[in-house]
């Protein structure tokens, strides 16, 4: 165990070091990634002062929710950037899956460390930006359950939008082609995540909750952080149900991609 | 000219080989628009118009930014750029076409089958879902056509010149992604653009982008009358000499330096 | 003992039709049909540990499959696969840390590090003891002439100097198979002769048991004492590369260029290959005449303005081998 954290640390040195090398292209792409990030928000923000509303929460609430989201979608950008659906189907087309293959070390470990996107810092830093903002637009009563609940919550929809990489990337396996569909898993998961879920139809929002269980990464936890009432009558414990949510999400990934191996191994691509 | 319909062709038919793409382009299409308009709903829970916008035109909004995205192709296109790094750029150069048109008759081949497979697709299986906003009158249709061409026009030339930026720099990714992000926000794609304050709504006016997507929704819309859209029409019509002229002459310049380089 | 073993060993694939034009563009949105490829088919050989054979066949013959297979990337679809005493897919992570492998032009170092960094990070990632790495990297750096470019970028290295990099890789762990993918393309010829020398070396003074598949004729020719052939996912030959010059390649050829055309110039120890009007080639074996006398019966009968002769070439010789099917 020792010796794979070990690895693991070497393996994303090699890559932070890679990337300093090309110093002027890391500057602008952290900027790129900050720009996309603060765009998105903006164009939500901006149009408040014309809504007042977004069914009922106020733009510091869904700030609220929207920059935790955005924050652990960052993080786990930087963990988990080797499953990055997008770059990880090329990885598997040049061949350089195969190569990893080929060494005797736990695969799903090496391709965790095949890239580390240190360029995420610019998601991170204006989630982490949004959050602070919303957090002083928010009459919040901040207790010590409060704050844990917050820490809980980003580390569990790291996990969960973890989860959601390595499916996408295991879907890759099958097809490149198809690529575009998987985004309905990452940033569509990322972009309910970052909304409240009562805005959406029953539908969605039951798939949200009792398949895929988004609702209580980020809606839940706020609801009880921003002392707001529950529409759904869930019971109490809800808000807590994040880190379960999120290790569920994590596990069920796993699952999908040793079959996704098992697969590839038997059609090759 | 017959080279170009030819180019039209062979790109319409090898985009329309791309099946599991076309399918997957439109899985993803119905997913956001629906987010999207589930977002709108929420905002317009107090309101009933904003903007000359009402709710059904802002959920069709949505849709036809789904419909579009496609046939506009706006927020990625590296094929240009691709062949200045592999040198195949040398071998298009020398084909007797001028070399924007050469471009332009594939993009139009690969817009045609976005528009029919995936557009008409998507407006469709949306009508369905939502009570959308449709155009009536002639007039009003052949408004809309003629902005959805000169969008594609606008978009296709604007891609085409900072695709260019690749004649100088090894690493135009990085640049051509960050236009793209501003392309995104600034077309009008995220949110109508009148929803935003004045100060936003004065510096997207300033860059090409409204004229990719947003002019042709507020046509759609109705947003526009008479001769406003008349007016934007024109606008979008302006931006595309001024694109394609600063192509041309970029190109030229990128040429020579390409040629004195050796490529 | 054989260090490779392969019974009936079989990998078929699925592979999707497409139709051609506009109207067929779009029939493939709607139906897809598929037919069966066997990539390879029903195929057995054994190597012994120790032994350096070339793995030879045209493109798409089901050359990197075999590979793939033999190497625990892809499961067979039927047959048996013992290497190492290990069914390499199923027990991959003890596998392939017995096993190395160089892939044509594909890297396995990380591109942005210098050599000397890719090559302790595998190290650690091979658990090396740090003896044997220390000795090891010692005599690559000498046989491989490392030194010059140890501390440079991967993606500074010329390709040569990737290649060896990356042999020295391939080997710091000891393994008793070593997997080459083409690799000397794209190399020039002393780069080649080098590459060469050093794979029949660490064959020799190590033992190691080398799979080589290659284009270049010429590595098969220097290098390996056996060499298989597979064609259309069958293997058509299995032995040594001198036994299949003799077989196919005994026919000398002899072109003439006679001063007039002739109806049918006939000769009785030769045969006509090919006519082009005053232009006669004919093919004859060392066995039943030498190339004088054949010379000599031909000038006795016609009036002869030019002739050559050609010894048979191992390129060519395959190159009929593949096209004329002579093996099935």
């Amino acid at each position: 165990m020792l010796q794979t954290l070990q690895l693991y640390r070497r393996l994303i040195g090699v890559q932070i070091r890679s990337q300093m090398q090309y110093r002027l292209s890391f500057f602008v792409e952290i900027a790129g990634t900050g720009l996309i990030a603060l765009l998105e928000y903006a164009s939500l923000a901006l149009v408040f002062a014309r809504f007042e509303t977004l069914k009922g929460w106020t733009l510091g609430q869904v700030a609220f929710i929207f920059g935790l989201a955005e924050l652990s979608f960052g993080v786990m950008d930087l963990f988990f950037s080797g499953f990055d659906p997008g770059y990880f189907g090329q990885f598997v087309r040049r061949g350089r899956f195969d190569q990893l293959l080929l060494r005797p070390i736990n695969i799903t470990l090496q391709v965790l460390g095949s890239k580390f996107m240190l360029r995420r810092i610019g998601k991170i830093a204006v989630g982490v930006g949004i959050v602070v903002s919303a957090v002083g637009m928010n009459p919040i009563d901040w207790t010590p359950l409060k704050v844990l609940l917050t820490g809980t919550v980003v580390v569990s929809q790291v996990a969960f939008f973890g989860g959601l990489f390595i499916i996408g990337a295991t879907i890759s396996f099958w097809t490149v082609e198809s690529i575009e569909a998987i985004n309905i898993f990452t940033y569509g998961g990322s972009m309910m995540i970052s909304h409240p879920m009562h805005i959406f139809p029953t539908i969605l929002r039951n798939f949200f909750t009792f398949i895929v269980p988004a609702i209580f990464l980020n809606y839940y936890p706020a609801l009880y952080i921003l002392e707001l009432p529950d529409p759904f009558n869930m019971p109490a414990f809800a808000p807590f149900l994040a880190p379960l949510a999120g290790l569920w999400m994590l596990f069920m990934a796993l699952v999908i991609w040793r079959f996704g191996i098992r697969h590839y191994q038997s059609t090759g691509t | 000219m017959r080279l170009f319909w030819e180019l039209t062709k062979i790109s319409f038919q090898r985009h329309l080989t791309y099946r599991a793409a076309t399918v997957a382009g439109l899985v993803t299409n119905f997913f956001f628009g629906i987010l999207r308009a589930s977002i709108f709903v929420a905002l317009y829970d107090l309101q009933t118009e904003v903007e000359g916008i009402t709710l059904q035109g802002a959920i069709t909004y949505a849709a036809l930014g789904q419909a579009l995205i496609g046939y506009l192709h706006m927020f990625s296109w590296f094929e240009l750029m691709n062949t200045v790094y592999t040198g195949d750029i040398a071998s298009d150069l020398l084909k007797p076409m001028n070399y924007f048109s050469f471009w332009l008759a594939q993009d139009v081949g690969r817009a045609l089958v976005n528009f029919l497979l995936r557009g008409v697709t998507v407006m469709i299986g949306y009508a369905f879902l939502f009570d959308l906003y449709w155009p009536s009158g002639l007039t009003h249709i052949s408004a809309i056509a003629t902005s959805m061409v000169l969008s594609l026009l606008v978009s296709f030339s604007w891609r085409f010149l900072i695709n260019l930026t690749s004649f100088w720099t090894p690493n135009a990714l990085g640049i051509l992604r960050f236009f793209f992000v501003l392309s995104w926000f600034f077309s009008g794609f995220l949110m109508p653009l009148r929803f935003y304050p004045d100060w936003v709504i004065r510096i997207s006016y300033l860059l090409p982008f409204p004229h990719m997507m947003n002019t042709t929704m507020e046509v759609y819309l109705g947003v526009l009358q008479g001769p406003e859209i008349v007016l934007a029409l024109l606008n979008q019509v302006l931006w595309i000499v001024g694109l394609v002229a600063a192509g041309q002459l970029v190109l030229r310049m990128g040429v020579r330096r390409l040629v004195i380089l050796g490529g | 003992m054989a260090i490779i073993s392969v019974q009936n060993l079989s990998k078929h694939f699925k592979v999707f039709k497409h139709h051609r034009g506009t109207l067929g563009a779009v029939r493939n949105l709607f139906s897809r049909q598929h037919t069966i490829v066997r990539a390879v088919d029903e195929i057995s050989f054994n190597i012994q540990a120790g032994e350096l054979v070339g793995y030879i066949g045209p493109n798409g013959a089901g050359k990197s499959t075999t590979i793939k297979m033999l190497t625990g990337l892809l499961v067979p679809t039927s047959g048996e696969l013992l290497v190492n005493n290990l069914v390499p897919w199923k027990e991959r992570q003890k596998y392939v840390s017995r096993v190395g492998a160089v892939f044509g032009q594909r890297t396995t170092l990380w591109w942005d590090l210098p050599v000397i960094e890719s090559l302790s990070l595998l190290q650690y990632i091979y658990k090396i003891p740090a003896d044997r790495f220390t000795a090891n990297l010692k005599e690559f750096r000498d046989t491989l002439e490392l030194d010059p470019f140890l501390d440079t970028p991967v993606r500074a290295l010329s390709l040569g100097q990737r290649m060896r990099a990356d042999l020295c890789a391939a080997l710091l762990h000891d393994p008793d198979l070593l997997f080459l993918d083409e690799p000397t393309i794209g190399l020039d010829v002393v780069a080649k002769e080098r590459i060469r020398q050093f794979i029949q070396k660490i064959n020799r003074q190590r033992g190691t048991t080398v799979i080589l598949t290659t284009h270049d004729l010429s590595d098969v020719e220097k290098l390996c004492q056996r060499v298989l052939i597979i064609d259309h996912g069958k293997l058509l030959f299995d032995g040594a590369l001198n036994s299949l010059k003799e077989r196919f390649s005994s026919k000398r050829e002899l072109l003439v260029e006679f001063a007039e055309v002739y109806d049918e110039p006939i000769i009785d120890s030769a045969e006509i290959s090919h006519v082009d009007g005053s232009r006669v080639s004919y093919l004859f074996s060392r066995d039943d005449i030498s190339a004088s006398e054949l010379i000599g019966q031909l000038s006795a009968k016609y009036r002869i303005r030019d002739l050559e002769v050609r010894e048979p070439e191992i390129e060519e010789t395959i190159r009929r081998i593949y096209e004329e099917r002579l093996l099935e």
